[in-house]
């Protein structure tokens, strides 16, 4: 299903989930952004998709609170699209099965904290994708891109 | 190592101004956490200068959340100042910002926050 795409690779970055490396997987999505010629506005809401989706998988996706988990992200520049790839060895979770913030019209007093992290992130992209491939949840991120450097022609 | 935010409080007359640098992250909200909400005192003014903090996930909206229900349990106010236009929109989006005054600089924050009590 997921063939291998043609595109410009960045040199995918590797972590352990450690909430003291988000600033790096935040920095290489907007170099990545950057690369691509995104505007400041969608370069930021992708580093906010990328930060959401790792740190609930940090504190959600661990089998036990001794595991840790290893998250790899990797960027591919296309011609059209801008391709963010978040993949996580925590426990299965697919984002798009959480259910839509309903309360985000309620007083603050009323409101359950939680829940946000994942509804800026399926916002963020004009694509979200997901598939567990063996051990690892993959979240794709496709950004169209408006102008700028087109990459390497596919086909 | 260098801590991933720097927050300082000062007093500005009967305000607390509280000035965060950095990014408020799943990282460090519990730091902005842990300086900001021991200040929601009964009655108490807080100005939460926010000018050079580039990057706020939800992890931050929980601290305002949390801020805002203390602040308003304690008969308390409080002024954002100096939201970047990014985050500006995810609260905009999230229906936080209705909540919250906010101003572009602390200078205007101090006139909102010490204007006369809201009616």
């Amino acid at each position: 299903m997921t063939g291998r795409r043609k595109g410009r690779r960045m040199e995918p970055l590797q972590v352990i989930g450690a909430f003291e490396r988000l600033a790096e997987l935040r920095d290489y999505v907007e170099r990545a952004a950057a690369t691509a010629g995104l505007d400041r506005k969608a370069s930021y809401r992708l580093c906010l998709a990328v930060d959401e989706l790792a740190t609930n998988a940090m504190t959600h996706g661990r089998p036990s609170p001794e595991h840790e988990i290893q998250l790899r992200l990797h960027a591919i520049l296309e011609p059209a699209t801008l391709r963010i790839v978040l993949e996580d060895t925590g426990k299965p979770y697919d984002p798009r099965q959480t259910p839509v913030p309903t309360n985000l019209n309620l007083p603050l007093e009323e409101r359950e904290p939680g829940g946000l992290g994942v509804f800026f992130a399926l916002q963020s992209a004009d694509e979200f994708q997901y598939e567990r491939a063996g051990d690892w949840n993959r979240n794709v991120l496709v950004v169209r891109r408006v102008a700028g450097d087109s990459g390497t022609q596919a086909g | 190592m260098e801590p991933a935010i720097q927050i300082a409080v000062e007093t500005v007359g009967t305000v607390a101004v509280v000035t965060a640098v950095g990014d408020i992250d799943g990282n460090t909200a519990y730091l902005v956490e842990e300086q900001v909400l021991p200040l929601a005192l009964p009655g108490s003014r807080l100005l939460l200068d926010l000018t050079k903090v580039p990057f706020m996930s939800s992890a931050g909206l929980r601290v305002l959340l949390a801020l805002h229900r203390r602040v308003t349990g304690e008969a308390g106010r409080v002024v954002l100042v100096g939201l970047s236009e990014e985050i500006r929109d995810v609260m905009n989006a999230t229906g936080f910002l209705g909540f919250f005054t906010v101003a572009d600089t602390v200078p205007a924050g101090l006139t909102l926050i010490e204007g006369p009590p809201a009616a």
